[in-house]
């Protein structure tokens, strides 16, 4: 409906003024208005009118032009009243306007809002362009487009309407009949409501510029805030990638820290390995080697160039191993590098080198056949050098048969303090019989009876002697006469070590003089060493009572005239009586109870068995001597026994 | 030289010993009583009377110096001869030591017997 009444009721924009056009002063009256008589201002209800404007302006700023149209048509009692604003399109006052338009009318024309006139011919143009109130009578007659606004304006007051000192606009009131004339007191009125229009409009445009500022404001602030909260969005996701990154980062570096710290252990027990291997083939004594078969490619350890005693880094060749090789075990040695390049078998083999001092150095190999990256055969060994074991094994072999045969030198000694228990139960029972008899037989009258008894046991015990003695006689008969090369000095040395802590036990102080220009003999070794046992411990024995000398005990070993040896033994002990000195070889025949009379009887034995002598003599001073001497070698063995 | 028979206990694990020993001493007018072990010596009822104990050292079960340590400890005085065929002459001054009145290694002559014996009954007489 707006539109259609636009479309009929604006005036089209004159280009000029168009012909048959009545002048502007035909319809121009403005003068008349001083002339007519004035009705007195209304100030009452000019005030009122102005209340209404104002709150219609509180209530609602939009209708404040309609309540403007309405108040001047009030106030002047005119038909009717309306404003005109210049606008570019059609709604807005602007003064740039090339036609003005009517955005509110009341009373009779009040169908014609949104009509409008043109800037540059019209009667709203004319007060612009004079800028001051016009009267006007029946301006339809020059502005021929106003003849379709029915009815007919008789006179129109239209008085200038300003925005912020700029005359923007109109505003009007029209008589349609004669019924009243506009005078001085209307333009009054319609200029100072003008006016408060004006201020009015100003002051809703400031709020609209006021209310579009803050909207803009907000809207800015909305934005600023959405931009704000994405910003803060994207710290909170970027904080969050970087600290995730950052942990990340800090995971990575911990990992990587690790791995240094893993790489840097490795490095270090590789360092230490390979120290340690190094230190564990020198302290074993055993060198590796790798040998490429295809091309003869042979590494040394570091230790193995040591054991063959060559300068470390020499480039190593078959020819030269073969060098430092034992010559009996060169074909030895050909024999496995063919049997190692025919085939991939693990081998292992003993071998000798003969160094350049003449020395012997005992190997023994171990290789391991593989394939090298290149998937060629190649052998990784490990050397040995065992000649240290080999000569311990050998020292330790000895060292054993040694230890049998000084066990079985001990075991004699204790046999022989066994066979004088023995021995002595019965010879104690014989004697104690026999007196016992001879009081019998002696008694008034004889007892004859118990003679008998006493006498029958006599027997008894006698033959449980005897059963020891043959049973003696019999154990030595089952101990083998071996005869081997000997030396005699070490073979006596041997029993002094044995001997060393009884000695010491019994504060026996020894002394040996062991001749350096003895020859080897040939003797039973285990046999002449229970000899010699035999003399140390009567030296000994024989020294137990003595208190106010040291007991002093001396074992030589000389060489006699005629190829024989001489050992002998002296103490300081109790000492023999010259004429007892045969009877104390004698078998059983002893000054104590210990089975020393045994010892040395067996010890006679022995000696004779070797075609030797032992004997005792008193010394000069205190204690006895006594020696056993052998000749050197041994044609026959003879076999007499105990 | 004594008024009474005086008791002579034998203590031996070896039989031929207990037969001949006391068949000996009685010809000389003692009476003898044979053990075959010390505990057996300990158990009779004859400890108090015996002036002298013909005692062996090495038998199974309590020895011979372990016997005199026991009568020493039970304050019975009796004068010890130790007898014995195994030989341990080192043994010999600490058995004297301990207050035995002999050591005899077997075999001993019928004198070494008779002195050793009648040392005993001598301490015992005038003994502390």
């Amino acid at each position: 409906m707006t539109d259609s009444l636009e479309a009929r009721s604006y005036a089209p924009i004159e280009s000029s003024i168009p012909v048959g056009a009545v002048p502007l002063e035909t319809i121009m009256c403005t003068e008349e208005l001083h002339r007519r008589p004035s009705r007195p201002p209304g100030h009452e209800e000019e005030n009122r009118a102005l209340v209404k404007l104002v709150s219609a302006l509180a209530d609602s700023p939009s209708t404040i032009f309609q309540t403007l149209a309405e108040t001047i048509l009030h106030i002047t009692q005119c038909d009717s009243a309306g404003l005109s604003l210049l606008t570019t399109d059609g709604q807005t006052p602007d003064v740039c306007g090339k036609r003005f338009y009517w955005p509110a009318i009341a009373g009779m024309w009040n169908t014609h809002v949104g009509g409008g006139t043109p800037r540059n011919f019209g009667p709203c143009g004319d007060v612009l362009d004079q800028n001051r109130t016009l009267l006007f009578k029946h301006f339809e007659r020059r502005y021929p487009y106003l003849l379709p606004v029915v009815p007919a304006a008789e006179e129109c007051l239209l008085v200038p309407f300003y925005v912020a000192g700029k005359a923007v606009g109109t505003i009007w009131a029209i008589m349609h009949s004669d019924r009243r004339k506009f005078d001085v007191e209307d333009d009054r009125v319609m200029g100072s409501l003008g006016k408060f229009a004006s201020s009015a409009y100003q002051a809703l445009a400031s709020i609209d510029e006021l209310r579009f500022q803050i909207g803009e404001r907000e809207k800015a602030e909305a934005a600023v805030h959405k931009l704000a909260d994405g910003l803060e969005v994207q710290v909170r996701v970027r904080t969050r990638e970087l600290e995730r990154s950052t942990a990340e980062l800090l995971a990575t570096n911990k990992e990587l820290e690790k791995e240094i710290a893993k790489r840097r252990r490795a490095e270090d027990r590789f360092r230490r390995s390979e120290a340690l291997l190094a230190e564990a083939q020198r302290l074993s004594a055993t060198g590796s080697f790798s040998w490429r078969v295809a091309t003869d490619e042979i590494t040394w350890s570091e230790q193995l160039y040591r054991i063959y005693e060559l300068e470390i880094g020499v480039q190593v060749t078959l020819e030269l191993i073969r060098t430092r090789v034992h010559p009996e075990d060169l074909s030895l040695l050909e024999k496995m590098v063919e049997q190692a390049r025919t085939g991939m078998t693990d081998f292992e083999w003993q071998y000798r080198l003969l160094m350049p001092d003449r020395s012997i150095k005992y190997m023994h190999t171990v290789a391991h056949a593989t394939r090298d990256l290149d998937g060629q055969l190649e052998y990784i060994a490990a050397v040995q050098d065992v000649t240290a074991r080999r000569m311990s094994e050998e020292a330790l072999a000895k060292s054993r048969s040694d230890l049998a045969k000084v066990a079985r030198v001990m075991s004699l000694g204790v046999l022989t303090a066994s066979i004088a228990h023995e021995v002595n139960q019965p010879l104690s029972g014989i004697i104690t019989n026999a007196g016992t008899c001879l009081r019998m037989l002696d008694a008034n009258p004889p007892n004859l009876e118990g003679a008998r008894e006493t006498a029958r046991r006599t027997i008894r015990d006698g033959n449980r002697a005897s059963d020891v003695i043959t049973r003696l006689r019999a154990l030595f008969s089952t101990e083998e006469f071996t005869l081997e090369l000997l030396d005699l000095n070490e073979a006596t040395r041997e029993v002094i070590a044995l001997s060393l802590s009884d000695l010491e036990r019994n504060r026996v102080v020894l002394q040996s003089k062991l001749a350096e220009d003895l020859p080897t003999i040939t003797a039973d070794r285990i046999q002449l060493q229970q000899v010699i046992l035999n003399l140390l411990r009567n030296a000994s024995d024989a020294m137990v009572d003595v208190d106010d000398r040291p007991r002093r005990l001396l074992i030589r070993t000389e060489r006699e005239d005629g190829d024989r040896v001489r050992v002998s033994v002296r103490d300081v002990g109790v000492g023999v009586d010259p004429q007892n000195v045969n009877k104390l070889l004698d078998a059983f025949y002893t000054t104590k109870s210990d089975g020393m009379g045994i010892g040395l009887s067996v010890s006679r034995s022995i000696i004779e068995r070797h075609h030797g002598r032992l004997w005792a003599e008193p010394n000069d001073g205190p204690g006895a001597t006594f020696s056993f001497s052998i000749p050197s070698s041994q044609e026959r063995v003879t076999d007499t026994a105990l | 030289m004594m008024g009474e028979r005086s008791l002579v206990s034998v203590v031996d694990d070896d039989e031929s010993v207990r037969e001949s020993l006391p068949d000996l001493l009685r010809q000389f007018g003692f009476a003898v009583e044979a053990f075959s072990s010390a505990e057996a010596f300990l158990a009779s009822d004859i400890v108090s009377e015996t002036g002298c104990l013909l005692l062996d050292i090495a038998m199974p079960g309590m020895s011979g110096p372990d016997l005199q340590q026991e009568l020493t400890r039970r304050r019975q005085k009796i004068p010890i001869v130790f007898i014995t065929a195994h030989g341990d002459s080192t043994a010999r001054p600490r058995l004297l030591a301990r207050g035995a009145v002999a050591c005899l290694f077997k075999p001993f002559s019928e004198a070494d017997l008779l002195d050793a014996v009648g040392a005993a009954l001598l301490s015992r007489t005038h003994g502390p």
